[in-house]
């Protein structure tokens, strides 16, 4: 993070150059940069704003995508509060990025630690351990997954030699969204390199003059590192949070439309999903969206509000 | 100012490009009257995989040669994604001139007013006469004709007669009942250690045997539930008592292997199940299948029917309905076309197909099942009201909440009920 703040200043030079010669000549510049921009503006109001209008209005209709959309008004809304599958799906989400975020940062905290020192071959390790968030989120290897976790494969066997027998975790309802979020914290790679890179901005002096004072390896990363990299805490709760909510291919994978077994990996994405293309009720589809972006909105704002207590940016120097 | 011109120069291509995107968008409509006269190309789109993609395009090829003046451009996907890419597509006004229809969705589609009525073309561009028996008459709705069956099936019970010998149970047969099927699937798991059955409450279509041989259906012809608690209750019931007594498959290794079914990894004795699906099955695993008719407590009804596996249906914005409807005729009636897909769309609609495809292997046994089943037949049920494709798939779910010991009975009726009130309702 704190990488980013001399390389925005050193771009900013030449810009601010250019404002001494005139304003023709920046306007000219303006429109010029629009034009360059244009594919992109055309594609966010095309392809982003357009269909968000279009959802949001959709979401006050009944429209099943064949006939024309008939305005209800609120009614999709407050159906969704006594919809038992609409529920469940929200205790499962919610469930999962209560679990998952954690999981996934400690992981990624407890890696980019290990992968902090100076050691032989620190580059093939580091590749390693960021290989599986290049592929992690595809549909192949949430059926690899899956397959890992069944009757008698890879997991099952290696707990029964520890003499544990829980079955396939896919099809036992008890641990199938533990396997979910195992799968996220396996693909740990993008907020551990985040965290790395924040590790390396801590001052070492701090650590010597600890040291000195005779601060044990907890007391030093309980009081310097975790405070010193805590915007990239931050950062990467946000990310992951977020993240979580939208989970869908390797929930639709592992569970199908259903959420299999016994509903217990029915994300809000797979029931929207559901909702909108199996059962064509895209009003109501629309809808849940909506609420979706309100839930992970109202999420994000009260991390950010939790932020002033526990984040600090006094490490920055700038 | 000369920023302004500038501007100017560069604003009117980027308008202009604007204005023919969006002409692009609204070119669409305007039949031409002067049908048949100039060369026609069709859109044509189904389901399935690379294996029939590559028959299709034969056909195709086999039929521009005879109607040269008609192109075809296929396109396919798998199951699934078809039917969101086809209902994206017919909302958007851009559905393909033909298109395969399941009939489990068939009357949504007809309902929604996307499909063309072919009794228009029947006995001029389309020829139906040498349907067989069974499927005359599949794809009517009300008065309209709105699906041609490219291939029938039946249902039936597929076993693994192996596990039969070995656990000293005779091998199913026309004429066992419900109560042969109940103690088989018990012995056979008890000596074999094989699951004896699948749980016949897995699929929505064992009810649908059952209500038929009682002279019931799954629908009444208004599209209402044609059943009520008790009968369910008394359905799942059943299931839920031999899961019980661990004589069918449990349920967390059925989910397990989903989308495989239990026959296709050897984990039980037989399954009732589409006929056609034998081949698939036997191409899975390396035990030999066979197929029996399905247990009934009426021996003179065995509540079977010939259900069109696969339709063809001619969008209603098709520009082209007759040349549609000629490759639909084509695609039932040319003998080298019969010859060119086998039972790769389960086995062939008319006689002269049946004749032409030469069958081998599993596909043999599955025409020489049906060929047995003359007579013994039950007339196929009108097409499933709109929404029955989402109820079905209630059905399943709510019965995996049941046997995971989620639910009882009573609160699975009671949740299957109201769903199909709001599902059949609305």
């Amino acid at each position: 993070m704190a990488t980013v703040t001399p390389i925005r200043a050193a771009d900013a030079a030449p810009s601010g150059a250019g404002h001494r010669r005139g304003r023709a000549r920046r306007s000219d510049d303006g429109i010029t940069g629009y034009l360059f921009l244009s594919p992109w503006i055309l594609g966010v109001l095309l392809l982003t704003l357009g269909p968000m209008a279009t959802s949001l209005y959709l979401s006050f209709t009944d429209y099943d995508l064949f006939d024309t959309p008939e305005w209800v008004g609120l009614d999709n809304y407050a159906r969704m509060f006594s919809d038992q599958r609409w529920l469940r799906s929200v205790r499962v989400t919610a469930l999962y990025v209560a679990l998952a975020v954690p999981v996934k940062l400690a992981a990624a905290l407890g890696v980019a630690l290990l992968l902090n020192g100076k050691r032989r071959g620190q580059g093939l390790y580091r590749a390693a351990f960021y290989g599986p968030s290049l592929i992690g989120g595809s549909v192949s290897v949430a059926i690899v997954w899956k397959t890992m976790f069944s009757d008698d494969a890879a997991v099952d066997r290696v707990l029964r030699a520890f003499g544990v027998d829980t079955g396939g975790w896919a099809g036992n309802p008890d641990l199938s969204l533990l396997m979910l979020v195992l799968l996220a914290a396996w693909q740990l790679g993008a907020p551990m390199v985040i965290f790395l890179a924040g590790l390396k901005q801590v001052p070492r002096e701090l650590y010597e003059a600890a040291e000195v004072d005779g601060a044990g390896p907890w007391r030093r990363f309980a009081s310097i590192t975790l405070p010193m990299i805590s915007p990239v805490v931050f950062f990467n709760l946000l990310m992951e949070t977020i993240h979580s909510f939208q989970v869908f291919t390797s929930a639709y994978v592992v569970g199908g439309p259903n959420g299999a077994p016994a509903g217990t990996t029915l994300f809000y994405t797979v029931y929207l999903f559901d909702r909108g293309f199996g059962d064509y009720r895209m009003g109501y589809a629309s809808a849940m969206a909506w609420v979706l972006l309100l839930a992970v909105g109202l999420v994000t704002a009260l991390l950010f509000r939790s932020a002033r207590g526990w984040v600090h940016y006094s490490g920055e120097k700038a | 100012m000369v920023g302004l011109k500038r501007f100017r120069s560069l604003v009117v291509p980027v308008v202009a490009l604007l204005l023919a995107a969006t002409t692009a968008c609204g070119g669409s409509g305007g039949a031409d009257g002067a049908e048949e006269s100039g060369p026609v190309t069709l859109r044509f789109s189904w389901w399935g995989n690379a294996e029939r993609a590559a028959l299709m395009q034969r056909a195709l090829d086999l039929f521009h040669s005879k109607n040269p003046t008609i192109t075809v451009t296929p396109s396919f996907q798998e199951f699934e994604a078809y039917w969101q890419k086809i209902a994206t597509e017919t909302a958007g006004g851009n559905a393909p001139d033909v298109l395969q229809t399941d009939f489990a969705y068939l009357r949504e589609y007809a309902d929604r007013h996307a499909l063309y009525d072919l009794k228009e073309q029947e006995g001029k561009n389309l020829d139906l006469g040498d349907l067989i028996e069974g499927l005359k008459g599949a794809g009517e709705i009300k008065d309209g004709l709105y699906g041609v069956p490219v291939g029938g099936n039946t249902w039936g019970y597929i076993y693994n007669p192996a596990l039969y010998a070995q656990a000293g149970v005779a091998e199913p047969e026309l004429g066992w009942t419900w109560s042969d099927y109940r103690a088989a699937a018990k012995r056979i798991t008890e000596k074999t250690g094989v699951a004896g059955s699948g749980n016949p409450i897995d699929t929505y279509y064992n009810l649908e045997l059952q209500l038929l041989q009682e002279g019931k259906s799954l629908y009444t012809d208004e599209g209402k539930l044609g059943f009520d608690r008790a009968r369910l209750a008394a359905f799942l019931g059943d299931g839920k008592r031999m899961a019980d007594d661990k004589s069918v498959l449990p349920v967390e290794k059925g989910v397990q292997i989903k989308p495989k079914h239990p026959l296709e990894s050897d984990l039980v004795a037989g399954a009732g199940a589409w006929d056609n699906f034998l081949d698939r099955y036997s191409k899975s695993t390396r035990a030999e299948l066979r197929i029996a008719p399905s247990p009934s407590d009426t021996p003179q009804v065995l509540g079977q029917y010939i259900k069109p596996a696969l339709l063809l249906s001619v969008s209603r914005k098709s520009e082209h309905p007759a040349a549609a409807a000629k490759l639909v005729s084509f695609m039932i009636n040319d003998p080298e076309v019969g010859r060119i897909f086998g039972a790769n769309r389960g086995l062939p609609p008319t006689n002269a197909q049946r004749a032409a495809a030469q069958l081998t292997g599993p596909l043999a046994a599955v025409a020489a099942y049906e060929d047995g089943l003359k007579g013994k037949l039950t007339r196929t049920p009108p097409a499933p009201p709109k929404g029955a494709g989402a109820l079905e798939q209630a059905f399943i779910r709510i019965n995996e909440e049941l046997l995971y010991n989620r639910i009882t009975v009573d609160q699975a009726v009671d949740r299957f009920f109201t769903e199909a009130d709001q599902t059949l309702g609305s």
